[in-house]
């Protein structure tokens, strides 16, 4: 059980944004989710996310700017993958944490619709979801940037975590609203470097770049 | 349009065969493999390790992968958005002289998604931490018994 658990945990770290930590700012995919799946299964695999100290592949992200229609594209849906046995197996290295509550057992109510959701996933949903919670940023790239950057020895772990979980949350914008550009744009196929820089250029009119104060003069 | 032009890059772009410990340099493909499974993730096209996988009768999907353009170019712009949500929470904590996590989250404030995101993340980690120092106990009581 410990097993499971901590593999849940891991997968799930994006459940809590939708289960209730997230409440104040609904976004799109919330609302389409609560749209799309009654509400009633309780998803007791939602641990909500862990972040382990091996390099693990879900410093999770919530998307968050574009409203590209879930129920249409089985792209971006946070909903816990099962268990797998190949995730299991992935997952052994951090499965030596004996866990003493579910964080998200108190909105079974959340867990129920994300349940419903989980279960009407095609294949090729689950995979993508799948990636979308396994993926991340490794922690020891990570902080080697963020030394880099800083020029100090010393990064902390829960910086390294916030880090990638914002790097990640960004990819996922950026990614997006390319999705929406092409959208527009009317093409298809894989995204292609203009999309992407569209998609910047737009990011950075919402201000959701950080932009810094002096210009880089020497790059 | 090669690959190599893709997006602002603030660093010379070191071939992969140097060595990474120069913190001028920088490797491409750092975060590659992880991009792409992101990408995937979040809407990109079939990936190319996923594709053998499939082909091998796993899932049935369409062939295409995300460009290599479309990643490098992406790793370049994460790239300078952390550099720069860096820079910046730098100087939000040069008068603390230590950086911390807060300033970090103290930039994301506007980002409400990213806020919680960051909140949900520090306090997971503040629990697996607690249940890990609560189980190292528990081993250890079980070595001494034995």
């Amino acid at each position: 059980m410990l097993a499971e658990e901590i593999f849940h945990m891991s997968n799930s770290i994006d459940f809590l944004e939708l289960e209730g930590k997230m409440k104040q700012s609904k976004d799109p995919f919330e609302v389409a989710f609560e749209e799309s799946s009654p509400p009633d299964s309780p998803v007791e695999e939602i641990v909500g996310g862990q972040i382990e100290d091996e390099d693990d592949a879900n410093v999770n992200v919530h998307p968050t700017s574009t409203p590209s229609a879930a129920p249409s594209s089985g792209t971006t849906v946070p909903p816990t993958a099962k268990s797998k046995d190949e995730d299991e197996e992935e997952e052994e290295e951090n499965m030596d944490v004996e866990l003493g509550k579910l964080p998200t057992s108190g909105d079974p109510h959340k867990m129920a619709k994300m349940q419903a959701i989980l279960s009407q996933f095609t294949e090729e949903q689950m995979s993508r979801y799948e990636s979308f919670r396994r993926s991340g940023f490794q922690k020891a790239n990570m902080k080697k940037l963020l030394v880099s950057i800083t020029g100090s020895q010393k990064i902390s772990a829960p910086m390294t975590i916030v880090a990638s979980g914002i790097a990640k949350m960004f990819v996922g914008e950026l990614v997006e609203t390319a999705r929406m550009v092409m959208t527009e744009r009317k093409e298809t196929g894989p995204i292609r470097p203009c999309h992407i820089r569209e998609a910047y250029r737009r990011l950075k009119l919402e201000g959701k770049v950080p932009r810094r104060s002096v210009s880089r003069l020497f790059r | 349009m090669n690959s190599s032009s893709a997006g602002p890059s603030s660093k010379p772009r070191a071939g992969s065969s140097q060595p990474s410990d120069s913190s001028f340099k920088r490797k491409r493909g750092v975060f590659q493999k992880d991009l792409q499974h992101m990408m995937y993730g979040f809407g990109d096209d079939a990936n190319t390790s996923w594709t053998a996988l499939l082909s091998a009768g796993f899932l049935s999907k369409q062939s295409s992968h995300p460009l290599p353009e479309t990643v490098a170019l992406l790793e370049d712009i994460v790239v300078e958005y952390v550099t720069d949500l860096v820079h910046k929470a730098q100087e939000t904590a040069s008068k603390r002289g230590k950086l911390l996590t807060e300033d970090f989250l103290f930039l994301m404030r506007k980002d409400l998604p990213k806020l919680n995101r960051c909140t949900e993340l520090l306090s997971m980690n503040e629990e697996l931490k607690q249940a890990r120092k609560a189980f190292d106990v528990d081993e250890e009581k079980l070595a001494t018994m034995e």
